[in-house]
């Protein structure tokens, strides 16, 4: 695959597209410079979400942070507040319970399954294709109802807490078969979509070579996550993961690292994902769900590193009498933001915001330590 | 004699254009509600909401002072447009057949060229606060090229629509002319004439094919889904209708509605010979035909994406190719 | 009721800004609109991207310092009669944000979004459910209906 070099040289205009703009979930700001509606360089400028949640966290009560991290995305809330859980309990040396570390894994995935699910509606959207942006988003509403059943809320459940799971987080045999019946609705929707939208020749056009980034360019970059995968490397934090240590689950990668593989990437994602699931509802041992028992102490700076549906988190705080400090949070999109704008280079203006959509931006994640100078 | 003639025919002129109008107002609600809706399996808004309230409703808003650099000129624009919709409709009457100049399909191209004028001149004035106006700090140390010129996203619309009156609007007008090679004559009374004698030029190989021109031509000037470059929401949000407001909005919103019917009525007199009248019962076929085409339409859009210019391309050159293709095979 | 108010009730355009929230809210209300399972159309509430289409303003999040001008260069630009709606806890009182840094002013946090344009309503929840989100919009009907 060739180099696309951004051709600086050749500018004829530039064009300015948000804050706020249909193609765009968030509020971020892109600029096109376009020769005849060529992209030949784009530029994101993020930071217009800054709100300074790290400064927030700073000295809490390590409880309190962790509920607090679940506010920074309200796409990937949970990962926040597992991976920061999880950094206090390597710290703290917290054994969890077996059943707990299940229904994490649980939510876990469903949250990677309605993530993803969103990934594809906002895709089929910016493609203005509203039919089957609508229809995943009625199947999204299944894996929401799963998680507001389990949860208690749509958006932000606050499922692990020190030491476990929340209590009401608990999984009992109706709820288990619920979850059992739900997901096989779901692959069975999922596949029919799956089908219909890759026998489209008229979508497939739209989408082939559309947005390639290249292999080498994503190492370059360093890109996480499916946009890596989707790039043909098999590199998912999952595998390393103790928690996923009693799963069976395969890495999908796919070759092209254009949009249509992005897409199918995210599809054949979810599949795993509804095959992690049946795994953790046949095989979730019995036992408490929360382990109390364990003392606090000052620690230094703990890391932990998961794998979420955007890529790698990070989150890394010590403690001190009970407190956070040094809190560093580093997210999946701060990486991609760079192949965001590579992908753009030599695609149509049409396109150029499906391949910034390619990349699954979550800007609100990203937009947390920054330094606004002003005068 | 002569007096009544003229104003009897002045009268059913002008019935015919109110029902016209009338009817064609449910046009975006039955689109809405009965295609998209359906399609996406949900229950849609109420029919006249679309094509009528939504009008009203921006009647009653007070006006805003549009952003442009020709304030008249951008208002103007879709009054134009209405008038040059409301003259092809009265040019297809039978009444208005009297009129040579008027009721040929030289007539009919010459204002659909202006419709498509108005497009890029809409898409070229229209300054809106979506992406340049932002107040947004871009010009600051550290970005990306400062020096370069700064456009709107209506500009890309109004080059769209240049783009659009060189090729695309092509297998539309194909179409409008391959009646021509059968009748052997531009004027719209003697293309009805020879279709009462020979029966609808729908019906025959080159009609057919010309019939289908059409459709994607008709698609192509309402800027419809799949060929919607000049407003496609995803990077240029509306393109030339951006800054209209209230009273304006409104007749942006009428045009649309009528402008189907119109295409309609164009395709019943040119294809089956039936012209829109108040006088006779043919005006149902001309709201039946009118029907069968935003069916069509809204069904062609629910399961398309928008089209970008690898797709355009090839569509418009086979549609174009297919019209010749018509166009030769009246002539033989 | 008159014709103004008749036809006002069956179109109801809205638009949505967000101002740097969590992104909660904001795909909730946008899964409130587009999916047809809530499906906003029914009740003719259709959601637009130009100010100038819009009737109501649906705004999300503590409005960030870089937000505030688009945001207020969008209400502006909506055409009279025009409500805000305020959504989700950060837009009515800054949520988690908003005391940022203890007592000293933040500069980062402009909001909450009563701050900076009027807010006719404001739907509690973090994150805001699609219903209630409905059921706000709907609130604001018979302010809608009776303005001139």
């Amino acid at each position: 695959m060739d180099e696309k070099v951004p051709r600086s040289n050749i500018i004829e205009t530039e064009i300015p597209m948000g804050t706020v703009h249909p193609a765009a979930l968030e509020p971020y700001r892109v600029r096109f410079f376009v020769e005849d509606e060529i992209v030949q360089e784009a530029e994101i400028t993020i930071g217009v979400n800054h709100r300074g949640i790290e400064r927030i966290m700073e000295g809490l009560p390590v409880e309190k942070a962790n509920a607090l991290t679940e506010k920074i995305c309200g796409i990937c809330s949970n990962s926040h507040i597992w991976n920061s859980c999880r950094t206090a309990e390597i710290g703290l040396d917290i054994e969890i319970p077996e059943r707990a570390t299940y229904i994490r894994v649980i939510m876990g995935e469903l949250e990677r399954l309605h993530s993803h699910f969103l990934y594809l509606a906002h895709g089929c959207e910016v493609l203005s294709h509203e039919t089957f942006s609508m229809r995943i988003f009625y199947m999204r509403e299944i894996v929401m109802e799963l998680l507001a059943m389990i949860g208690g809320n749509r958006v932000q459940y606050g499922c692990s807490v020190l030491g476990g799971v929340r209590p009401r987080c608990d999984l009992d045999e109706a709820k288990l078969l619920r979850l059992k019946n739900d997901m096989d609705a779901l692959e069975e929707g999922l596949s029919n979509f799956v089908d219909r939208f890759l026998a489209d020749s008229i979508l497939l056009s739209r989408v082939t070579g559309i947005g390639v980034l290249p292999q080498k360019q994503a190492i370059e970059l360093a890109v996480t996550g499916p946009t890596l995968r989707a790039t043909g490397v098999a590199r998912d934090l999952r595998t390393t993961m103790f928690e996923y240590d009693n799963f069976d689950f395969n890495v999908i990668t796919q070759p092209d690292g254009d949009v249509k593989s992005n897409l199918i990437m995210r599809a054949l994602e979810s599949f795993e994902s509804i095959k992690l699931i049946r795994q953790a509802i046949a095989n979730i041992p019995e036992g408490k769900v929360i382990n109390r028992d364990w003392e606090m102490f000052d620690t230094d700076i703990t890391e932990s590193y998961i794998e979420v549906p955007r890529g790698t988190l990070y989150h890394s705080y010590a403690l001190e009498s009970g407190r956070v400090r040094h809190c560093i949070i580093r997210t999946p999109s701060m990486a991609n933001i760079g192949a965001m704008q590579y992908a753009c280079i030599g695609d149509q203006i049409t396109d150029a915001q499906l391949c910034i959509v390619q990349c699954d931006p979550c800007f609100t994640c990203t937009d947390r330590a920054i330094e606004i100078i002003r005068r | 004699m002569f007096e009544s003639t003229i104003v009897n025919s002045v009268l059913a002129v002008i019935l015919t254009v109110l029902v016209c109008f009338v009817i064609s107002t449910l046009l975006p609600g039955i689109e809405r509600k009965y295609v998209h809706a359906r399609i996406q399996q949900r229950i849609g808004p109420i029919v006249i909401a679309p094509g009528i309230m939504a009008p009203l409703k921006f009647l009653y808003k007070k006006n805003v002072e549009v952003s442009s650099p020709v304030p008249g000129l951008y208002k103007s624009l879709p009054i134009i447009c209405f008038i040059v919709v409301l003259c092809i409709l009265i040019a297809l009457t039978p009444q208005a057949y009297q009129i040579p100049a008027l009721s040929s399909l030289v007539a009919i191209v010459g204002f659909l060229k202006v419709e498509e004028i108005c497009y890029v001149l809409m898409g070229a004035l229209s300054k809106s606060v979506m992406s340049l106006k932002m107040p947004f700090p871009d010009i600051v140390k550290g970005g990306a090229h400062l020096n370069a010129q700064r456009s709107f996203i209506e500009d890309i619309s109004a080059k769209r629509s240049l783009r659009m009156i060189t090729y695309g609007s092509f297998p539309l007008y194909l179409a409008l002319f391959a009646p021509v090679t059968a009748a052997r004559s531009i004027f719209l009374s003697d293309i009805v004439a020879y279709q009462h004698a020979h029966g609808p030029f729908l019906f025959t190989v080159a009609g057919g094919i010309a019939a289908i021109v059409f459709f994607i031509g008709y698609m192509i000037i309402l800027n419809e889904y799949p060929f919607s470059i000049i407003k496609a929401k995803s990077d240029v949000i509306e393109g030339p209708y951006m800054e209209y407001a209230a009273k304006y909005r409104s007749i942006v919103y009428l045009t649309r509605g009528f402008f189907m019917f119109v295409l309609g009525a164009v395709f019943s007199v040119l294809f089956i010979g039936v012209p829109p009248t108040i006088m006779s019962w043919g005006i149902l076929v001309n709201i039946v035909v009118a029907l069968i085409f935003v069916f069509m339409m809204g069904i062609f859009s629910a399961f398309s994406p928008v089209f970008t210019n690898r797709q355009l391309l090839p569509t418009i050159l086979g549609a174009t190719l297919l019209g010749i293709l018509s166009i030769v095979l009246g002539l033989l | 009721m008159g014709l103004k108010s008749f036809s006002r009730a069956r179109a109801i355009h809205v638009m949505l800004v967000y101002t740097g929230g969590c992104n909660g809210c904001d795909i909730e209300i946008v899964n409130s609109i587009l999916s047809p399972r809530f499906d906003a159309e029914q009740y003719n509430v259709f959601l637009t991207w130009n100010p100038r289409e819009a009737d109501v303003l649906v705004v999300t999040g503590p409005v960030t310092h870089l937000n505030r001008k688009p945001l207020e260069a969008i209400y502006e630009a909506i055409p009279d009669p025009k409500l805000v709606v305020a959504a989700g806890s950060c837009a009515l009182m800054g949520g988690v944000y908003k005391n940022c840094y203890g007592d000293i002013p933040s500069e980062e946090i402009e909001g909450p979004v009563e701050n900076i344009i009027p807010v006719a309503a404001k739907v509690p929840g973090c994150a805001v459910r699609p219903q209630d989100v409905l059921a706000g919009v709907v609130t604001l009907l018979p302010t809608l209906l009776d303005a001139d």
